[in-house]
């Protein structure tokens, strides 16, 4: 296996799309892992510590950008994701244990489309779009779009993620990731990502994703729109957790069983919303 | 063939000239290249924590990293830790408290605790428990690590005046 630190994007982008069996590195807190599992066999690692591009967060305009290799560590310690953002950050602080946020990547993750982290649910509730470079250009796919499979995304081959665009409307909006697990650090068992803004006691704006909860962040619009203008009442709340629950396609495993996380949900999101109300 | 990358790592202030296939972790490299078995493998997938080590001022986890991507960076080990004979503080309060049975995650444990309580000088109880839930101990089922921290913080913070929140 051959080792490269490329110190451009368009560089890096030119080594990927010379070799298939190429494999991106940015933090390595589960590439790693899986080359020690022998679980994958990349020809190459491209290691994108040095593309100064892909590292940090600035607030642009009517977004905040976050490099594809910001730390887990440093989303959670920024205080200028509030707001919409504030659903993304409460998200990267529960990821696994500081050690671990330490070197983890939201481009790393969000890539590897595990449907049981914390970032792919979040990012659906905060309407993220992400950024995809390509030797032909860029392209932003919205986070909707962007988790197709367990650990398949639409993301190109020949594509690298350069960041995450987090939009700062609505600015009145609160967020919460709330995450049910067995124990401190590990996967959620279900996961509720919910943003909302709430005017004179009723919502003007609210979004809900579920995580652990299918292939994908479980996302439905007309959940939002059940919310969006009602009164948040327990009936409703009730409602739209039966919708979730029922769109819901979880796995059986360790974490739980199907029908055990599908029951969680309802709950789940009423606390998410107490919380934020 | 040799797909070995030659570079200089930096471990406790020494520079350490290594020759390293490009999927060698920072843990074995440490052990085998450098000689400081200190640092222990546990896992190898980031769950344990018995690889913990500081790189850069931060705890990392040296399973999940390879030694090719510390190449620039300080690394601190567990052998950095005692001045000579002199055990460092961490190290003496696990002594004191007995935070240790077998011993095989200490290392993992005292870099965390270092590295952690460096960034936050006078953790809550709660911030003790949650820093600690990253490492596992199978042995002294962590009250006497806990222990061990929290005589630490009391005497780094009654030398250093920083406020003691609990």
């Amino acid at each position: 296996m051959k080792y490269i630190e490329p110190a451009s994007l368009p560089e890096a982008l030119e080594i990927l799309s010379a070799d298939d069996e190429a494999r991106c590195l940015a933090g390595g807190a589960t590439l790693v892992a899986m080359l020690n599992a022998d679980l994958v066999e990349p020809s190459t690692l491209i290691g994108l510590r040095r593309i100064d591009e892909l590292a940090g967060i600035s607030v642009s305009g009517d977004h905040i950008r976050i490099g594809a290799t910001t730390t887990h560590a440093q989303i959670a310690g920024d205080d200028r994701l509030t707001g919409n953002a504030a659903v993304v950050r409460d998200a990267a602080r529960q990821i696994a244990h500081s050690a671990i946020r330490n070197m983890g990547t939201i481009g790393g993750a969000v890539c590897h489309a595990d449907p049981n982290a914390d970032f792919p649910g979040a990012l659906v509730a905060a309407n993220a779009v992400l950024e995809a470079a390509g030797q032909s250009g860029r392209r932003q796919i919205p986070a909707d779009e962007f988790f197709l499979d367990y650990l398949e995304t639409s993301l190109e081959e020949d594509e690298i993620l350069s960041a995450v665009m987090v939009p700062v409307e609505p600015v009145g909006a609160r967020g919460r990731h709330l995450k049910f697990s067995r124990t401190h650090g590990d996967y959620a068992t279900i996961s509720i990502s919910l943003v909302l803004a709430i005017n004179s006691g009723a919502c003007s704006h609210a979004r809900v994703a579920v995580g652990s909860a299918g292939p994908a962040p479980v996302h439905l619009a007309e959940v939002d729109a059940l919310l969006t203008g009602s009164d948040l009442s327990g009936e409703t709340i009730k409602q739209a957790g039966q919708k979730l629950m029922e769109a819901a396609d979880p796995v059986d495993d360790v974490r739980g069983s199907a029908e055990y996380r599908r029951m969680i949900i309802p709950g789940l999101l009423q606390r998410a919303v107490d919380e934020l109300r | 063939m040799s797909d070995k990358i030659p570079f200089t790592l930096n471990v406790n202030s020494r520079e350490y000239q290594v020759s390293v296939e490009a999927r060698q972790t920072l843990a074995d490299v440490i052990r085998e290249e450098c000689g400081l078995t200190g640092t222990r493998v546990g896992c190898e997938h980031g769950v344990c924590g018995s690889c913990t080590i500081i790189v850069d001022g931060a705890p990392v986890r040296a399973c999940l990293m390879f030694a090719v991507q510390a190449e620039g960076k300080e690394v601190r080990t567990i052998e950095g830790m005692a001045d000579g004979e002199e055990l460092h503080s961490v190290q003496r309060a696990f002594s004191d408290n007995h935070g240790l049975q077998c011993g095989f995650c200490t290392p993992g444990f005292i870099m965390l605790i270092t590295a952690a309580l460096e960034q936050n000088p006078a953790p809550t109880d709660e911030e003790i428990r949650e820093m600690l839930s990253a490492n596992l101990c199978r042995c002294t089922g962590y009250q006497n690590i806990f222990n061990a921290v929290k005589q630490y913080v009391g005497e780094s913070t009654e030398t250093t005046g920083a406020h003691k929140n609990d």
